[in-house]
């Protein structure tokens, strides 16, 4: 039993499939998600790069970061390490295989 | 002479003797005085002839003595963080983590910021306990880059709080509540962290190139490599903006030689001298002799003496 059969009137379906279809709010929203994301990718690049094996400066200063990223950084060395997700997070951006 | 007074140079020359000198020389002025070992290879205990320790050691009257052992210090920091990760992390990332900083208590680069800091932490606290702080420093490459960390990090600490600053502002466009407030920046703890950092750094840095501040003495003996190494540094010093304006002539033979070996010395002696008055015509030089006998605690303040004359055009 669909939620669109003749109980819902033509103009609450219109409503419906136009207020989804153009629900730039969520589009947007996961945009900015995503956004954050990278942001955040970023800087625990140049703060932990040497992790990767990349040796930075200040890497003994990132060290009392710690305490506040070190469940973070966990997650992002597994995906770092791993170029097969590095790949796949990076083309699910583009829509491609949408 | 400034307050704080750096005594660098190449390996070798007489850093030691001469920062003991004249530490000895203004202890003896009235002027209390603290000297600071940041060479890894500790010497300043030798000359003295005593236990100079990680704190603050009383040598004599005036005078007290500090070695900074960069293992220590870089061992108290790390623990620190790890003291404080045991409180909020889970203990199967707590393994992973510890892996991490036992890698780091032992990677380039992290002995050389313990002594940066320490230094630094000197620097700020310990001014208003002393009239004059003495720092003997390591040999040429080691002073040189530490003096330039404060220019690097602070590039890097730049970046990092903006990094910082823009991933948070981006995670808070899409929360409802509080959109965007900067009550959440400023109790950002990491935030809080990087900018205590920066300051630290930046205060640092104006105290190191403030001629009125800080004074760097370049020792160097009257020798082709010596005047060479001081030359290079003296450049790469001014590229960090910080002057050197005085030099030490270390090791001075005596002006009567009889044996001919030693008269040829001389001669080169005094063509050496002569190119150093010559090529650093706008700084003042020091000359100290050379001593007969080991410089150890009981001569020191002959040597001392020769400071009395020394810097008088100021």
């Amino acid at each position: 039993m669909s939620r669109y059969d003749e109980k819902i009137g033509f103009f609450q379906f219109m409503k419906e499939f136009f207020g989804a279809a153009t629900d730039f709010n969520r589009k947007s929203k996961s945009m900015l998600d995503k956004e954050a994301m990278d942001q955040m990718d970023n800087f625990m690049l140049i703060c932990f790069a040497d992790n990767l094996g990349i040796p930075i400066p200040t890497s003994y200063y990132t060290l009392e970061l710690l305490p506040y990223l070190a469940e973070d950084l966990e997650k992002w060395q597994r995906r770092m390490m791993s170029r097969k997700s590095i790949w796949q997070e990076k083309w699910g951006d583009w829509d491609l295989d949408v | 002479m400034n307050k704080i007074v750096f005594f660098g140079g190449k390996g070798g020359v007489g850093k030691t003797s001469c920062s003991a000198a004249f530490a000895v020389y203004s202890a003896k002025q009235g002027k209390k005085t603290l000297i600071v070992s940041t060479d890894p290879a500790h010497s300043t205990s030798d000359i003295f002839e005593m236990k100079i320790g990680m704190d603050v050691t009383p040598i004599r009257d005036n005078l007290d003595g500090l070695e900074i052992d960069a293992e220590y210090e870089s061992d108290k920091y790390i623990s620190g963080v790890k003291r404080s990760l045991g409180k909020v992390i889970s203990p199967i990332i707590m393994e992973e983590i510890n892996r991490q900083l036992d890698a780091a208590s032992i990677s380039p680069g992290t002995h050389e910021s313990a002594v940066f800091d320490k230094m630094i932490e000197i620097i700020v606290e310990k001014t208003d306990d002393y009239d004059q702080i003495v720092f003997d420093t390591a040999p040429t490459g080691h002073t040189i880059r530490l003096f330039s960390l404060p220019e690097l990090l602070g590039v890097w600490m730049d970046s990092l709080l903006a990094k910082r600053g823009r991933a948070l502002e981006v995670s808070q466009m899409t929360k409802s509540v509080d959109r965007g407030s900067k009550a959440y920046l400023d109790h950002d703890p990491i935030l809080k962290i990087l900018n205590r950092r920066k300051t630290n750094m930046e205060k640092a840095r104006e105290i190191m190139i403030d001629d009125k501040q800080l004074d760097f003495i370049f020792v160097l003996n009257a020798e082709k490599l010596p005047i060479e190494e001081t030359k290079k540094a003296i450049d790469i010093l001014k590229k960090y903006n910080m002057p050197v304006r005085k030099l030490v002539i270390n090791r001075i033979l005596p002006e009567k030689m009889s044996d001919d070996f030693w008269k040829i010395k001389k001669e080169d002696e005094i063509k050496y001298v002569a190119e150093i008055e010559d090529f650093f015509s706008d700084k003042s030089i020091a000359k100290l002799p050379l001593l007969p006998k080991d410089m150890r605690a009981h001569n020191i303040d002959d040597m001392a003496e020769y400071f009395k004359d020394a810097f008088t055009n100021e």
